[in-house]
């Protein structure tokens, strides 16, 4: 017994070895020869990686990638991932040359720190095509990046339960809130973006000139405690606090199944979460308004993410990526995806989507009108400021005495230390 | 007993040459890139800053406070979870029927991994001790732990203990099954009961175990990361956020590569001090046999 | 009598406690057959249907048949490695009482408290540049990754054997074999090793759940979807601000049950008395 097993673990560790690195000796000879993996042609034409972070297209993308190849012969590989690891798996790809062929960016300081990494897309011609409103990214005058979508959020509200002309200026709305009684009126949930990230975005775009005010905050210039689009957050943050659950009790997933199932009259949110709502039997009406900081009515509308080629693969496939992510934007198999299947806001002049949901269709509508605010946490402020500062001093709002001024205080001191790293 | 050189060559190379490759390596560049300013991708510049990270890191007050949190969070944990281990360990070892049937549910916890565990005690030691307090009507005691900043550390405890005691009790119930059966009968005939047994007999010769279960504890939890990225995200407002995130979202979130490893670096020889001196103290009860 | 009752209170009660401890299983397994709306109204409810539907997809999503066969290759092939260069390399360095031993062994201890989240990088830049200037596949490759499981596994195996070596295997028995004729080869393979099983199985156990539940290593070095491993594919269902909680808990059980048929094959072979036998042999 103890004869056979020694034999058998030696056999076994020395057979492991050769097998392990023979079995992957296939790929040995492409990988000596290029520097990403996916630069392999099989025998039609090619193949590329996709690696994004919209988890809640990946199925989608899946099919898409299936047609494709039907249509062109071009094989298109999608790579799984949980959201939250997105950014720091791309990175770690990029920095070991292992890099997708096709991925996505969110933001002005990702795309900073990619820049090195990404391709130029200018001679595409869908470029050409986009509207301008949603113009493409560009780092340093050349333009890397396709938009996906537009985005808007702001108040996501029950007609039978409340309208919007009830919480119109942020004095209705701090009497709304904890009205209702058994119904919750108004509902932030505790992930960062969605406790204070979102949110904190309508002062500083009702302001005359958002990114000149960014950088009179940073500068100290200019206290958010003295502006009163601010004094009108901290009231409402106040309200919520006084009045109703915390929201650093509840997740995203039950503000969502609250409002679907009646149990809140609004919550604050965007057009993405409708496909959960989906899940629920909805049986009222929706729709979608600013957040009255300042009286405002509007809401905040901008690009997600980006599609960008990555710009350290071979010439061959480069190309590759361009054609498919042009394909995706003119083709009729693409546009039907985009719109039907992922539900995007068309970006590309002259499309029109007849599926979009209600708030998408709001959205889409108050971008037409031009009665929006643009998305100034994601183009000014310091990259990842949200979780990093904010989060944690809204986390201490809703569960110490802090007051309004002090919360003030120490979000401008959040911005003046983020922005001066 | 003699040893010629080369068996000792053909029995250690293998093993530490690959352990070379993969960990010191990387650690050594580690090591290098401590001393510059840089975002971790190859393409953008890297700043030589000398000293400065480390200079840094003795000023860094959420670092230094993550520090401290980890450090008592390890000792009470590492507390929590050998007695509890022992204890386990006795218990499926003895001779009680159930043990069996024990041993595997009580180790269960160890085998399920990652994300999702987190979610789930986070609904129970949020809304689930919420229900609890509107049930018994203790409110005081329990409440959406998650949002208090002692009761989430408290939190993080538990669900540490919960995942590691089994795995910790399966070192301890190998150390039992070692002590061989002479030398408890001995005892036994001697007149020794329980606890005579336990802490006279048992424990000197488990030494070996206690050796490795401290030191396996101490370096988990010290490491921990996992479960406080979704139990508690390091909240609230920070309050638990335990050394492995706080340099991770420095390295990822803040893109300071090299400041993060600068404190990657000091973290690493302040627990290695450590657990040295408590291998140290142990490994000179053990008895060889 | 009374000892009787009081050991059927005992099982009971141990019984009882493992009820409780098993809670968060539960709620998983509960909670793989509801859809969102069924969870959102109650998390702790039987579902109203036991359906497959949710394991049907997640495995479809998962591709399971090739992530099952990814994972588990290199699970068995990092395991066995692990426990056989460890205990070579423990026992060694137990007996060879040489300044060199005693470092090797501090500075393999030492380095399991390297978190590895600040290697990451760096190893897989390493692994990169290994590829290019030798042409052996270390990324994205099954080998690669045995490879680095291998170097991660090391501290814990050598300190594991070390200890138990150390306290439970005589320098009588290896003297005794040296005489009758054995080399040192033939010392370990037949004499220490055999009683080392429990310490070897301990080993394995706490390898094979490393190993097949990890995440964050495969996800960065598996780039081709043929390649990925369980966990790698299983965060599909984990979405930026929400979960697909009926598929993502499908896939933690499919995830586990392997694991867990292991296990209970596994302990059977932790054999009271190895020892005892040895010393009175």
């Amino acid at each position: 017994m103890k004869k056979q097993f020694r034999i058998f673990a030696l056999t076994l560790a020395v057979v492991v070895l050769a097998a392990s690195f023979a079995g992957c000796g296939s790929s040995a000879s492409s990988a000596a020869s290029a520097s990403t993996p996916a630069a392999s042609s099989s025998a039609q034409g090619g193949k590329i990686t996709i690696f994004q972070q919209k988890s809640e297209i990946y199925d989608q993308l899946v099919a898409l990638a299936a047609d494709y190849e039907k249509e062109t012969g071009v094989q298109v590989e999608v790579w799984p991932i949980a959201g939250d690891d997105y950014y720091q798996n791309l990175k770690t790809y990029m920095s070991s040359e292992s890099g997708p062929t096709v991925f996505s960016l969110n933001s002005k300081s990702e795309i900073n720190e990619m820049s090195g990494y990404l391709a130029d897309l200018s001679g595409l011609p869908v470029m050409s095509k986009i509207q301008d409103t949603l113009k493409g990214a560009t780092n340093e005058g050349t333009v890397i990046g396709v938009p996906y979508t537009a985005e808007g959020f702001g108040i996501v509200y029950n007609e039978s339960l409340v309208k919007p002309a009830d919480i119109d200026t942020t004095d209705k709305l701090v009497s709304f809130i904890g009205k209702s009684g058994d119904v919750t009126s108004f509902q932030l949930s505790q992930e960062d973006y969605f406790l204070i990230g979102h949110i904190l975005n309508f002062p500083f775009a009702v302001q005359k000139d958002p990114v000149a005010f960014c950088q009179q905050v940073y500068k100290g210039e200019v206290k958010l405690a003295d502006v009163s689009a601010f004094q009108d957050l901290a009231k409402i943050f106040d309200a919520i606090r006084q009045k109703e659950q915390s929201p650093v009790e509840v997740s995203y997933d039950d503000n969502c199944g609250n409002f679907a199932t009646g149990k809140t009259a609004s919550i604050h949110q965007g057009n993405w979460c409708y496909s959960l709502f989906k899940d629920y039997n909805v049986t009222f009406d929706m729709g979608i308004t600013g957040v009255p900081v300042d009286g405002n009515t509007a809401v905040a509308v901008g690009v997600p993410s980006y599609w960008c080629v990555n710009g350290d693969a071979s010439a061959e496939e480069q190309q590759l990526g361009k054609d498919f992510i042009n394909w995706l934007y003119t083709s009729e198999t693409g546009t039907h995806y985009l719109m039907d299947e992922f539900g995007f806001l068309p970006v590309v002049n002259g499309m029109k989507s007849t599926t979009l949901d209600p708030i998408s269709q709001s959205i889409a509508d108050s971008i037409a009108s031009g009665n929006i605010l643009p998305w100034t946490f994601n183009e000014e402020w310091p990259a990842n400021i949200i979780s990093n500062y904010l989060a944690p001093v809204a986390q201490e709002f809703f569960t110490t005495n802090m007051t309004q001024q002090e919360f003030l205080d120490k979000l401008n001191e959040a911005f003046v230390t983020a922005a001066n790293e | 007993m003699k040893i010629k050189k080369k068996w000792f060559a053909l029995f250690t190379v293998p093993l530490i040459s690959v352990f070379f490759a993969v960990v010191i390596l990387p650690f050594i560049s580690g090591v290098l890139y401590s001393f510059v300013k840089w975002d971790g991708l190859p393409k953008n510049p890297k700043q030589f800053v000398g000293f400065e990270n480390y200079l840094k890191v003795f000023t860094d007050s959420r670092f230094l406070a993550s520090l401290l949190r980890t450090s008592l969070f390890t000792i009470i944990s590492m507390l929590i979870i050998n007695v509890l281990a022992l204890a386990f360990a006795l218990f499926v070892t003895s001779r009680l029927r159930a043990r069996n049937l024990s041993r595997a549910m009580l180790f269960m916890p160890y085998l399920i991994g990652g994300l999702l565990l987190g979610y789930i005690w986070q609904f129970i030691l949020g809304d689930g001790m919420k229900a609890i307090g509107v049930l018994t009507g203790r409110e005081d005691l329990f409440f959406y732990w998650l949002s208090d900043s002692r009761f989430a550390f408290i939190g993080m405890i538990v669900v540490t203990t919960w995942q590691m005691a089994g795995y910790i009790m399966i070192i301890y119930i190998a150390g039992l099954q070692t002590i061989s059966d002479d030398v408890l009968e001995a005892a036994r005939i001697d007149g020794a009961g329980f606890w005579n047994m336990l802490f006279r007999v048992k424990l000197p010769l488990l030494m070996p175990s206690i050796t490795i279960s401290l030191f396996l504890t101490l370096s988990n939890c010290f490491k921990i990361y996992d479960v406080n990225l979704s139990l508690t995200g390091g909240g609230p407002a920070n309050a638990t956020e335990m050394v492995t995130m706080n340099i991770f979202a420095e390295i990822f979130s803040k893109s300071n590569y090299g400041y993060g490893q600068a404190k990657a670096i000091v973290f690493f020889v302040i627990v290695a001090v450590i657990t040295m001196l408590q291998v140290k103290l142990t490994s000179n009860k053990e008895v060889e046999a | 009598m009374m000892k009787k009752a009081g050991r059927l209170l005992a099982n009971l009660l141990l019984v009882a406690f493992s009820c409780v401890w098993l809670a968060p299983i539960y709620i998983i397994f509960v909670n793989s057959f509801k859809n969102r709306a069924e969870l959102y109204a109650n998390i702790l409810s039987l579902p109203s249907a036991f359906t497959g539907e949710y394991y049907a997809q997640a495995m479809q999503k998962m591709n399971f048949a090739a992530a099952f066969k990814n994972s588990f290759l290199v699970t068995v092939f990092s395991v066995v490695i692990i426990v056989v260069l460890s205990a070579m390399t423990a026992w060694m360095l137990v007996r060879s009482h040489t300044a060199l031993s005693r470092f090797l062994y501090r500075f393999l201890i030492v380095t399991m408290l390297i978190p590895f989240q600040t290697v990451m990088m760096p190893l897989m830049q390493e692994m990169n540049g290994i590829t290019k200037a030798t042409g052996i596949q270390m990324k994205d490759s099954l080998g690669g990754l045995v490879f680095m499981y291998i170097g991660f596994g090391a501290g814990m195996g050598v300190f594991l054997f070390h200890g138990f070596i150390k306290s439970a295997v005589p320098v009588s028995l290896e003297e005794a074999a040296t005489i009758d004729g054995c080399n040192t080869w033939q010392v370990f393979w037949k004499v220490v090793f055999p009683l080392l099983k429990p310490t070897a199985i301990t080993v394995a156990i706490l390898d094979v759940i490393w190993i097949w539940n990890d995440y964050l290593l495969p996800s960065l070095t598996l780039t081709s979807n043929a390649h990925k491993t369980i966990p790698v594919m299983a965060s599909l269902f984990f979405g930026t601000y929400t979960i697909q909680w009926n598929m993502a808990m499908a896939a933690l059980m499919l995830t586990v049950i392997p694991v867990v048929v292991f296990y209970f094959a596994a302990q059977k072979y932790i054999i009271k008395g190895v020892a005892a036998g040895a010393v009175k042999g």
